[in-house]
């Protein structure tokens, strides 16, 4: 009767053996936790609820790295690169136009964004080219709207050249 | 005096009365008559036909573009549902609604109508805005003080995000501030069927007295930013989704009316071949009786 009740005792004490690694989040679990991604385009979708590990990204605040489990919050996208992290290790860069990346309570990130492309896409020379004529609009006389497009266009590549390479 | 100004009008209805005279009442007019009535039932089988055929191969392309504007929307409302977001009480609306400037597509339109004409009773103080012509035609008839802006010429092909994001700009530039903007469209539920619903885009401060909205952190500069661009995609997700319904209706309209066209050209080609041989017969009866008559001489 003894040995039974001491035997319980043992099966009590064991779960509790194994749930105390669970009490304790560490860095490798918080990082096994996927973050939903929803990586949309007008004409596009990249990402549909995908989960990935970490994603970059470029806020008007700073840039951030998006975790699962990050605050809620919904930031304003500068033009610039967007880095995936996916399951296996792999990462992906996306160049987007800007947008609004929203972080939802539920380990969702969804990322609205007018243009992106991968990275790899991108020509050089094709960049040099039009970075060329938006500076000659840019400094050009213009209507006030046109310098204003232009000086915004130049924002974007000028983001753009420093990541191509 | 009376008598005289009555006359032509008897005249004209006599003559209407023997054109549409039945078939079977004289033999050479009637047969030409049914034989252009044919032509032309068959010129028109042949545009219909075209059109079908010219709405089934855009169908597919804007079948997708509209399947990517539904995602991006939805994306891009997922916030506003986590962060439960309301229109203000006893706050201006504004309806967009987003249709298109061409006909011959079934009831496209008129559900449009129909279903802002609904909303209107629920909100009698709503300003609207139209999205193409066919709408701004009908819905000018009983509410056209309720109308700010109208734009020809959009939805005319595949929606660009250019182009919702120059409306939204122009709602933006409108005086009034709208807690509320309900964009109606048609939303595409299978090929057969579409159904007029809302969409909608909330000002700032709705957005920051929504019940949600402190689990987020949120930038104040942002917010503005946020709601004009949420408006904007909004409008592109409903003009996609709307042309998507809009080429699908034209292939299904279009497709009866081949389907028609072809009914009756099948009941006239009978009717133009019995009245053939009737004729013919006639004419037999006729050759035969004089034949034996002058036999007989």
């Amino acid at each position: 009767m003894s040995s039974f009740r001491f035997a319980r005792s043992a099966l009590r004490a064991r779960p509790s053996l194994f749930s105390a690694p669970v009490q304790r989040r560490g860095y490798a679990e918080a990082v096994a936790d996927k973050i939903k991604l929803s990586l949309t385009l007008p004409h596009q979708t990249i990402y549909r609820s995908t989960g990935v590990t970490q994603v970059n990204i470029p806020a008007a605040s700073g840039d951030m790295g998006v975790l699962a489990n990050h605050v809620p919050s919904i930031e304003q996208l500068r033009p610039g690169l967007v880095e995936i992290v996916e399951e296996g290790g792999a990462t992906k860069q996306y160049f987007l136009s800007g947008g609004f990346a929203v972080v939802q309570p539920d380990s969702q990130l969804s990322i609205n964004a007018v243009e992106g492309y991968p990275l790899e896409d991108f020509s050089a020379d094709a960049i040099r080219n039009q970075v060329a004529e938006a500076q000659k609009i840019a400094s050009g006389s213009g209507s006030e709207q046109d310098i204003a497009e232009a000086k915004i266009e130049l924002e974007v590549l000028e983001t753009l050249q420093a990541l191509v390479k | 005096m009376f008598s005289r100004a009555v006359r032509p009008a008897v005249r004209a209805g006599s003559a209407a009365v023997t054109r549409t005279a039945p078939p079977n009442a004289a033999n050479f007019a009637t047969l030409r008559e049914i034989e252009g009535r044919l032509k032309s039932i068959k010129n028109i089988e042949k545009i219909t036909n075209t059109m079908k055929i010219v709405a089934s191969t855009r169908l597919t392309r804007a079948q997708k573009a509209m399947d990517e504007s539904r995602a991006y929307g939805k994306t891009s409302n997922t916030v506003f549902e986590q962060a439960e977001t309301k229109p203000l009480e006893d706050s201006k609306t504004l309806f967009v609604v987003a249709s298109s400037d061409k006909g011959l597509c079934g009831g496209i339109h008129s559900g449009l109508t129909k279903a802002t004409r609904r909303l209107l009773a629920e909100y009698p103080n709503a300003d609207i805005v139209i999205l193409g012509e066919k709408a701004k035609a009908q819905l000018s008839r009983f509410a056209s003080d309720k109308i700010l802006l109208s734009f020809a010429n959009v939805c005319k092909d595949i929606p660009t995000f250019a182009d919702a994001q120059a409306v939204a700009d122009q709602i933006s530039l409108l005086p009034t501030d709208y807690s509320s903007v309900k964009v109606i469209y048609n939303s595409f539920i299978n090929a057969q069927s579409y159904e007029a619903t809302t969409l909608e885009a909330y000002s700032e401060e709705a957005i920051t007295q929504s019940a949600n909205i402190s689990a987020f952190e949120i930038d104040d500069e942002a917010l503005a930013s946020l709601r004009e661009y949420s408006l904007a995609n909004n409008l592109f997700w409903a003009m996609a989704e709307g042309h998507a319904c809009e080429i699908s209706a034209r292939r299904n309209a279009m497709e009866n009316a081949s389907k028609n066209a072809g009914e009756m050209i099948n009941k006239f080609q009978i009717l133009y071949n019995r009245q053939r041989q009737a004729a013919i017969t006639g004419e037999l009866v006729e050759i035969i009786t004089g034949a034996t008559a002058s036999e007989d001489m």
